[in-house]
């Protein structure tokens, strides 16, 4: 089974216009040939998060490196990290990405000098300032047997093989334009997380994206359309083909859809394919 | 570089964003007061359609709900802005505000809304105090998932008008706006009209509520209006006429 990642990030079709930058950010790392990590985040943009760009690069940069260093120090044994993952992933391992993201915005807030609002008695207010940065995060670390599935925010995971297409973490579909957020107070409990085993018999896509993608179109249904028509077009066309033509594409949907940037990471697994393990 | 793909996938579609009028056609809005809002209603058409224009990854479709002795949709269906067209009502009989409230929470259910639609945009105009019990039709219409979330703008027509009734429907004091002539009423309309356009911005906002149902104090200090209520804050409400500076008129 040989693996193939590429990512993309547009600047929406309604960003353009407003001469807005573009607020998404992605990351994969290919830790070995068959061990990877994916992120995806999506900088909240408004008035209110005037640095939620740096904050969606920190966010992505904070997921590798806390699923990371778990993968290091379970290196010798899955099983249990398996286990761990099940147990603590939406406890400790929020609890984690959340602290460090808040670490290094903090870090980098005060080393870019940028004024630190005060609360009436004088002292720091550093909710304000994570407020500032606010972003969502998805992130994805795929192992030969098993995936584990980290969302806090929204934004899609999708998984899709030559016979399902199909969410990887199940969240609550928040209405409007609201999201919930990195930066917001025990950001920790609003995070989703799943762990999967893997069929590795089967050729599959890992599709990480954010809102703005699924908001392009008509219907969930439209969405997942597109997700099988994506994978099918991998299986025909080949993987380098497709990621050479995603920017376009994810231009296109922006400028037809809603109008919000779209960052897409996609993993593909070709079980046709061998790799040395 | 390989061969340019015919891009994949399933029907796009920009996001819906729905804007309700929700007119008061009871008899004490008979003569200037009506003639005021279908001339100033009318003529907001334009600007809309022009704000539409300027954003197209919103779909903005147009529905008038009246009510007076009784309620009913004067265009049932949603409308796009580019072929709606004003119908001049009448006025005459009492204000059953909450048989609206119950035509209007029929249709912000889930279907026929869809749950990628924009906030909608609901604008009450009324100029008295409700005669049938609307708490209830209220109550049930600010539960749903949409009501919550709806852009929910009252006009005050006159002196008369209930604005205690108006406030319990925007959920905020700043969003009842004063209008007590002509010259008012039609600032006022053009301002609410402009709420499409606010909200058609595709910048996140942050949930203010965690799993457990818990404000995020902070953030709500940071998000909500001035006036400390629920409603969500994507308008500019600093632009919104000041009433003492219009004495055009006789006021109602």
């Amino acid at each position: 089974m040989s693996r193939m990642i590429c990512g993309v990030s547009v600047r929406g079709a309604s960003h353009i216009r407003a001469e807005k930058p573009c607020e998404d950010c992605y990351k994969y790392q290919e830790i070995s040939d068959t061990v990877a990590l994916m992120a995806v985040a999506d900088g909240h943009g408004s008035d209110a998060c005037p640095f939620s760009r740096t904050g969606a690069k920190v966010a992505v940069n904070t997921f590798c490196s806390v699923v990371g260093g778990l993968l290091a120090n379970f290196s010798d044994n899955t099983e249990l990290l398996i286990t761990y993952l099940n147990r603590e992933g939406e406890v400790k391992v929020a609890k984690a990405i959340e602290e460090e993201w808040k670490r290094r915005v903090w870090k980098a807030h005060l080393e870019h000098k940028r004024e630190v609002p005060l609360n009436p008695d004088g002292s720091q207010k550093k909710t304000a300032v994570y407020r500032m940065y606010g972003t969502t995060l998805l992130g994805l670390m795929v192992l030969p047997d098993f995936l584990f599935a980290f969302q806090l925010g929204d934004g899609d995971m999708m998984s899709v093989d030559a016979e399902h297409v199909e969410p990887i973490v199940e969240t609550d579909k928040i209405l409007g334009t609201e999201t919930h957020s990195l930066s917001s107070e025990n950001a920790w409990k609003n995070a989703v997380t799943a762990v999967h085993r893997r069929d590795r018999d089967c050729s599959q896509l890992y599709m990480l994206s954010t809102d703005g993608f699924s908001n392009s179109h008509a219907s969930e249904e439209s969405f997942w359309q597109t997700c099988r028509e994506y994978f099918d077009m991998v299986q025909e066309n080949g993987f380098e083909s497709v990621a050479e033509n995603l920017k376009g594409w994810l231009a296109e949907t922006s400028e037809l859809g809603c109008g919000d940037d779209i960052t897409v990471v996609m993993n593909y697994y070709d079980s046709q394919a061998d790799v040395h393990e | 570089m390989s061969e340019k793909l015919k891009r994949p996938g399933g029907e796009l579609a920009s996001r819906p964003l729905h804007f309700f009028w929700i007119v008061d056609c009871s008899g004490s809005m008979y003569g200037e007061k009506i003639g005021t809002v279908n001339h100033a209603i009318q003529s907001t058409i334009p600007d809309m359609v022009e704000a539409a224009n300027n954003n197209p990854n919103a779909q903005l479709l147009i529905r008038t709900l009246k009510f007076s002795t009784g309620a009913s949709w004067v265009t049932a269906n949603p409308v796009p802005v580019e072929d709606f067209a004003w119908d001049d009502l009448d006025a005459g009989g009492v204000t059953d505000l909450g048989k609206a409230f119950d035509l209007l929470a029929a249709q912000l259910t889930i279907p026929p809304m869809s749950d990628r639609a924009l906030p909608p945009v609901l604008v009450l105009l009324s100029d008295g105090q409700p005669t049938d019990d609307y708490k209830k039709s209220l109550d049930k219409l600010l539960h749903l998932p949409w009501g919550k979330k709806a852009v929910r703008i009252a006009i005050s027509i006159g002196q008369d008008a209930e604005d205690s009734v108006l406030t319990e429907f925007t959920g905020n004091r700043e969003l009842v706006l004063q209008a007590n002539n002509a010259a008012m009423l039609t600032k006022m309309i053009k301002w609410a009209s402009t709420a499409a356009s606010m909200v058609s911005s595709p910048a996140s906002r942050i949930k203010l509520e965690d799993k457990a149902g818990k404000t995020d104090s902070a953030s709500a200090d940071d998000l909500l209006s001035k006036g400390g209520g629920t409603a969500p804050l994507v308008l500019d409400m600093n632009n919104i006429p000041n009433p003492d500076d219009i004495n055009e008129g006789d006021v109602w």
